[in-house]
């Protein structure tokens, strides 16, 4: 699905709210892996929401649109994507296999059906043996996995993740990132990946895109022309240092400019 | 040899664990019959545990206190269903409907901090003091925090959750059934608890208030009290105590059976 952001403009709490993104314009192209970047409070998970049809923009445009269908027809927002949250929002009162099957349940279908695609799924995340189990019985990493399967087992062409990694100790989280580009090379979803993390950023993706501090606006596309299927012995690569003093030149210049806006806060 | 003599030591150590919470009331109810005994206090005072339990084992062997307990219990499942029903219903119905909620509310800020137990005389002058005034004021004092709790248990649920089944495709009936109830549930049932103990309360206040010749543990109570019989008092004492803790214990149990994902991560 190519998704097309045209001048979103976001302010929450009416007129003198806060604005949290200020006409954000890019394009996001089919199938492709795109990394968000940009400091605390930057308007990230907003803007993410606001593309899967979760809020509602103050002004400005999403149109999304399948590249296959010759007459470009408009998907409606929210039926195409599937959200994984930054604190997951998993069920707490449904076991591991519910929690997974929640969306199928919603379309009414059958049990059996259900659990069998529950299962496929929760096998594929590497969670095969803990079905029965209450969320807060899980690892963190585990959660991670049963709430990707949870998005996963819609089957939309767009998946929007929203610092889904960041909670993860870095041993789990680098299998987490490898399990991802697994499932990106299978699945060829279009992926907007919000990070924190630099190196998690452009070892994802296709482009990182650095926004400024809030109100949000992008500052720059950083393309990523690293080969796939990519493994975490880029990170050594020249390219791959390249990139990342980039990156991070861009985003400490930003997260100075948003300590700058809190300290004229704080006056 | 010292390493096996200790380790029975310790073994015998904790067999006497489990009897421990036992030993102060052994020792209080001793003191307690020997002061009775030594200082021959007036058994319409104090009566002697000894003398309270041949009572007990009366009341338990010609059947009274079944019957009196009987129709106690009966009252208050009687009161705690009617107000659980309505309570429940109007909380989540409030839960789920702003504009009821806007409505309702004013009566319940009014209604709540009134002590239920001043409207008994009202009560007897509508209904008498037959059954109708028993359970109707004990459910009417139980239907406030059950449907307090209910309605702050579907407010409070995590805005969070609700968008993320709204992403997942949950219409917004599936969204009332299966997000906001389940979520809601501990606090109804926190709810529910509040209301069965104020139907214990009530129902017995009421039934020592409520006339002659009806049974039940606060009319026994009462009319024991009016014939000096103390060791039946003492008795009846015991047994609401007893009583109180089964029911408590029973409602713990079916809590940690509705929401095991609750009690479990504590
Ligand atoms: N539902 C909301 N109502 C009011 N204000 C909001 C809401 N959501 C976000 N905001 C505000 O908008 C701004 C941007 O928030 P957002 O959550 O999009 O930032 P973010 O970039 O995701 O931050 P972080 O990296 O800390 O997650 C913040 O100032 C936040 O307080
Ligand atoms: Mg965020």
């Amino acid at each position: 699905m190519d998704i097309e952001v045209d001048n979103l403009t976001q302010v929450w709490g009416g007129a003198n709210g806060v604005c949290a993104l200020d006409r954000f314009t890019h394009s996001f192209a089919s199938n492709r892996f795109a990394c968000i970047l940009g400091p605390s409070g930057c308007g990230k998970s907003t803007l993410i929401q606001i593309i899967g049809g979760i809020e509602s923009a103050t002004s400005g445009e999403v149109r999304i649109t399948d590249p296959a269908d010759k007459e470009r027809r408009r998907q409606p927002l929210g039926g195409c994507s599937l959200m994984m949250w930054q604190n997951l929002n998993l069920f707490p009162w449904r076991n591991v296999i519910d929690n997974v099957a929640f969306g199928l349940e919603m379309e009414g279908l059958s049990r059996a059906v259900r659990y069998a695609r529950a299962k496929e799924l929760l096998a594929s995340v590497g969670l095969p043996k803990f079905e029965n189990h209450y969320v807060h019985q899980l690892s963190g990493g585990m959660r991670q996995r049963v709430a990707l399967a949870r998005a996963l087992i819609m089957q939309r062409p767009v998946l929007l993740m929203d610092e889904p990694f960041a909670a993860l100790d870095a041993q789990t989280k680098i299998v987490m990132q490898e399990e991802l580009a697994r499932i990106f090379e299978q699945t060829r979803k279009t992926i907007l990946f919000v990070t924190h993390a630099i190196d998690e950023a452009i070892l994802l993706g296709d482009e990182v895109i650095v926004m400024t501090a809030r109100p949000g606006r992008i500052k720059e596309v950083i393309p990523v022309n690293l080969p796939r299927p990519r493994s975490q012995e880029l990170v050594n690569s020249p390219e791959f240092g390249r990139l990342y003093e980039h990156a991070l030149r861009l985003i400490r210049e930003e997260v100075l400019n948003a300590m700058r806006q809190q300290e004229a806060v704080d006056d | 040899m010292i390493d096996s003599t200790s380790a029975r030591r310790w073994k015998q150590v904790h067999r006497l664990h489990g009897l421990l919470p036992l030993l102060p009331i052994v020792l209080f109810l001793g003191f307690w019959e020997f002061m009775v005994q030594v200082r021959g206090l007036a058994p319409i005072y104090l009566p002697a545990p000894s003398s309270i339990a041949r009572y007990l084992f009366e009341m338990i062997a010609d059947g009274s206190l079944a019957y009196h307990l009987g129709i106690t219990f009966l009252r208050i499942m009687a009161g705690f269903v009617m107000a659980a029903v309505a309570g429940v219903f109007l909380g989540l119905m409030m839960g789920m409907s702003p504009l009821l909620a806007r409505m309702v509310d004013p009566w319940i800020a009014a209604l709540y901090p009134l002590p239920k137990i001043s409207l008994i005389p009202l009560l007897i002058i509508w209904l008498g003091t037959g059954e109708a005034y028993k359970i109707v004021i004990s459910a009417v004092t139980a239907f406030f925090p059950i449907v307090i709790s209910t309605f702050a248990g579907i407010r409070q649920v995590d805005r969070g959750l609700i968008k993320a089944a709204k992403d997942l495709g949950a219409t917004r009936r599936q969204i009332q059934l299966k997000v906001m109830l389940p979520a809601a549930t501990p606090s109804i049932f926190a709810g529910l608890q509040l209301g069965m103990g104020v139907t214990i309360i009530l129902v017995v206040a009421a039934e020592m208030i409520g006339g002659s010749g009806q049974g039940g543990m606060g009319y026994l109570l009462i009319h024991a009290g009016q014939i000096m019989e103390t060791e039946k008092v003492f008795a009846g004492l015991l047994t609401l105590a007893v009583f109180g803790a089964v029911i408590t214990k029973v409602q713990a149990r079916i809590d940690r059976w509705i929401a095991p994902w609750i009690s479990e991560s504590h």
